[in-house]
């Protein structure tokens, strides 16, 4: 083998979905939004789209840092002011999850539009998890690219560099008609480099207790199994 | 499958129990099987699809160790258990996770496995979380001999002769398994690979049928070894025998989060029980052949008493129960008409007055025995899209999430937290084995590390944050501003907003209590598989029986034809 190849394994969905939820409390989110991130890192692997990997740099971006610098400040009309965080750009999965929350705007017809945010794609797939509950298709856009979410599926049009962007000064949100799917979820494994897992391996770890006597005795029967 | 508008009785609603009837730890930890059990669920399919039965691969050598694989054919696809069987040292057999080796070790795989495939698992199954299987294995699991009943049976079988009743009867199983993996852990396919799959689609259809092909393979192992010993002295064990043996388990806290992680999953596996109850209980008339159909199940239920062995204190004081209340229960049916007037609904309203909760949940379990036709159905209900569950609807006032909370988690708000034995506990996951763990909040450390399954203490101080919003903003407010403003309640938040479709969701009970016993929670998911013989060895820690008296691979399906389809 290459030297420098570098090692690949695959994981499963389930993995990917619980592993990130822990990496995401590991960070600092709270566990509603940790499993926002979860749900939105499977989402992507499913479409063997690089979530878990831009998932992971975002989270280690925000580590310990204040909610309060990456939540949006949203004034007493969410549907025509423009939504920015207060110190920094905005954390994709605060905002995905407060545009979700406000689906109805967007069913109403409304454009939500976003100032600075972090990692679109993120963003796109924490919203995207509200299609199939409203059943409506969710079209996120920023630079030069638009990524579609259906309820089980997604369409992507325009430059796909673009989906990679770790920081766009705009975003815009709203819900779109009359568009199939280009891409249905896989159900199988996601290949991702060995060393980035490892990362991912290490943070989720931070949310186990290290063990302690009561630990160890605390579980079991206390008996013999060899019966 | 939207099952409330399919309902064929709409005047069960009346004869339900409500969530804060059946959703405490006492009554949940008093469950007993039924006949919507996952585990009869998947013998009724199987039979009724007429699917066949193969042992493709026997290679196991005169000690007893080596590979097999058991494949089940249906209409469709083919499913097989892959085992393989190795030497252990008696010092290393232990049912705790934290255990590296194990007398046997399994997967099921989807299809019927190549001699590569083989190969490829051989390197991986035997080592357990420590290996890695793959898209197209659907479970991973491991199982212990029993110490006291293997050996007995080899050595009576290969002198010719059978194995003493009352021994076998005492342990009631050959091996215990001590995991049983799926839904994408360890590299096994996702849960959305076979949802789909009308075979699957009801919770854990794979696990168990890997279960039930190893209580298949612990025989064929005990009789090939005896013979390997006794040569043509030996005899196979007797068919009566064979159905008393099941196959054992043992479990600790790894499965109680189950019950906090899928509120959905559970709602719609206590609404399916409680609706199959209703249902019963709504019949007017019960015919001659439908009571003495009950009285058989009765009958069945006090023998399963008679065998149910435990040493544990609190199993014992429940036994104790059931036997006054099963004592009862005769005299009820020889004395009470159980034909005219609602008789079933006659009698659980006796029983609620007159039996301990063991002897209520045996009856209403019995109860469903002679209504297959009336019930039956309700089993393809008990599975769960919970992603649909998983949104929020921001636009919901805070009034109105103040409301839900008063109408539906009273249970969680007369709780005082202030005192210190209302939060005695916390769960968390011990790094050593990633298992989970539940420990004395003020004695131990640890605390940062608590998961979040203290659902009542976060209701509790949802509605407190929401009070207080209430006042210093408005009551007014839509709920997603709230979530912005304290995203700490995000969580509890989308649980409570669930209750409103899913009533049954949570357990209500303090599950952080000084009195909290963990043993009710694993009771209760294991009755819905269809576990018998709860015999608790701690109060988090229980071992059961599956599959006692149930039909072998061989007597339930037919052989595979030569030549058909796998």
């Amino acid at each position: 083998m290459d030297q420098n190849q570098t090692m690949k394994q695959k994981q499963t969905l389930a993995e990917i979905e619980g592993y990130f939820r822990k990496v995401a409390r590991a960070t600092g989110l709270y566990w509603g939004l940790a499993e926002e991130a979860g749900k939105a890192a499977r989402w992507l692997a499913a479409f063997n789209l690089p979530g878990p990997e831009l998932m992971l740099s975002h989270l280690q971006k925000i580590e310990g840092k204040d909610y309060e610098q990456y939540k949006p400040v949203i004034g007493s009309d969410a549907s025509s002011e423009l939504w920015q965080a207060n110190g920094q750009t905005l954390c994709p999965i605060i905002t995905g999850a407060a545009i979700a929350d406000r689906a109805k705007l967007l069913l109403d017809g409304h454009t939500i539009s976003l100032g600075s945010a972090a990692y679109p794609i993120l963003l796109a797939a924490t919203i995207g998890q509200a299609t199939r509950c409203h059943n409506i298709i969710i079209t996120t856009s920023w630079a030069n690219v638009k990524l579609s979410c259906y309820g089980n599926g997604i369409r992507i049009e325009g430059d796909h560099n673009d989906l990679w962007l770790d920081e766009i000064e705009a975003v815009s949100c709203q819900q779109s008609f009359d568009t199939l799917p280009e891409q249905l979820p896989s159900t199988l494994a996601y290949e991702i480099d060995s060393d980035v897992w490892q990362l991912v391996d290490e943070l989720a770890f931070l949310t186990y207790a290290p063990a302690t006597e009561a630990s160890r005795a605390g579980a079991g029967a206390g008996l013999s199994d060899n019966d | 499958m939207n099952c409330a508008d399919q309902n064929p009785m709409p005047e069960s609603v009346n004869f339900r129990r409500p969530p804060e009837v059946v959703m405490r730890l006492a009554r949940m930890g008093s469950f007993h099987q039924t006949r919507l059990s996952f585990m009869r669920t998947l013998l009724r399919r199987l039979k009724k699809e007429q699917w066949t039965f193969d042992r493709p691969v026997w290679e196991i050598d005169s000690e007893g160790f080596g590979r097999a694989v058991y494949s089940v054919i249906g209409p469709v696809r083919t499913y097989s258990l892959v085992a393989f069987s190795h030497y252990l040292p008696d010092d290393m057999r232990s049912d705790r996770v934290i255990a590296t080796a194990w007398d046997a070790t399994f997967t099921l795989f989807d299809g019927v496995p190549t001699t590569d495939d083989l190969d490829r698992l051989q390197q991986n199954v035997p080592k357990q979380e420590a290996g890695r299987i793959s898209d197209t294995e659907i479970s991973l699991s491991r199982a212990n001999r029993s110490v006291r009943l293997w050996n007995h049976v080899i050595d009576k079988l290969s002198i010719g002769e059978q194995p003493d009743c009352e021994q076998l009867e005492s342990v009631g199983y050959l091996v215990r398994t001590t995991a049983v993996y799926g839904s994408g852990k360890f590299g096994a396919a996702d849960r959305l690979t076979i949802c789909d799959r009308p075979e699957l689609r009801g919770p854990f259809q794979a696990e168990l049928l890997s279960v039930w092909l190893t209580r298949a393979f612990a025989i064929d192992l005990v009789e090939d070894i005896a013979h390997s010993v006794g040569g043509d002295k030996a005899v196979v064990i007797d068919p009566d025998l064979r159905k008393r043996i099941g196959v054992g388990n043992s479990t600790g806290l790894g499965m109680a989060p189950f019950l906090f992680n899928h509120p959905t999953l559970i709602n719609n596996w206590m609404m399916a029980r409680e609706e199959a109850i209703a249902r019963v209980r709504v019949v007017n008339e019960a015919s001659a052949t439908e009571v003495a159909e009950f009285v058989i199940s009765f009958e069945r239920a006090k023998f399963n008493f008679s065998n149910w062995n435990t040493a544990h204190e609190i199993q014992l004081n429940k036994l104790a129960l059931l036997g006054d209340d099963l004592e009862k229960m005769s005299v009820y049916i020889s004395s009470e008409n159980l034909n005219h007037d609602h008789p079933w609904d006659r009698f659980y309203r006796w029983a609620e007055q007159e039996l301990s909760l063991e002897g209520q949940e045996q009856l209403v379990s019995l109860m469903l025995e002679p209504y297959g036709e009336l019930v039956d159905d309700l089993t393809d209900c008990m599975d769960a899209d919970e992603h649909l569950s998983f949104f929020i609807d921001g636009s919901v006032t805070v009034a109105e999430t103040l409301s839900i909370i008063n109408s539906q988690c009273q249970w969680a708000l007369s709780i005082d937290f202030d005192q210190p034995e209302s939060q005695a506990r916390f769960w968390y996951t011990s790094a050593e084995k990633l298992e989970p763990r539940v420990g004395e909040r003020f004695d131990e450390p640890g605390e940062e590390y608590e998961s979040p399954y203290a659902i009542g203490f976060y209701i509790f101080q949802l509605n407190q944050a929401l009070l207080s919003w209430a006042d210093t903003c408005s009551e007014k407010k839509p709920i997603a501003d709230f979530l912005l403003a304290q995203p700490e309640h995000r969580y509890t938040l989308r649980r409570v907003q669930n209750l409103k479709n899913h009533p049954y969701a949570e357990v209500q009970d303090n599950v952080i209590a000084s009195d909290m016993l963990p043993i009710n929670l694993l009771r209760c998911k294991l009755s819905f598989f269809g576990a018998t013989k709860f015999d608790p060895r701690s109060d988090r820690w229980v071992r059961i029986c599956m599959y006692q008296d149930s039909p072998y691979p061989h007597e339930l399906l037919a052989p595979k034809i030569s030549g058909s389809a796998s």
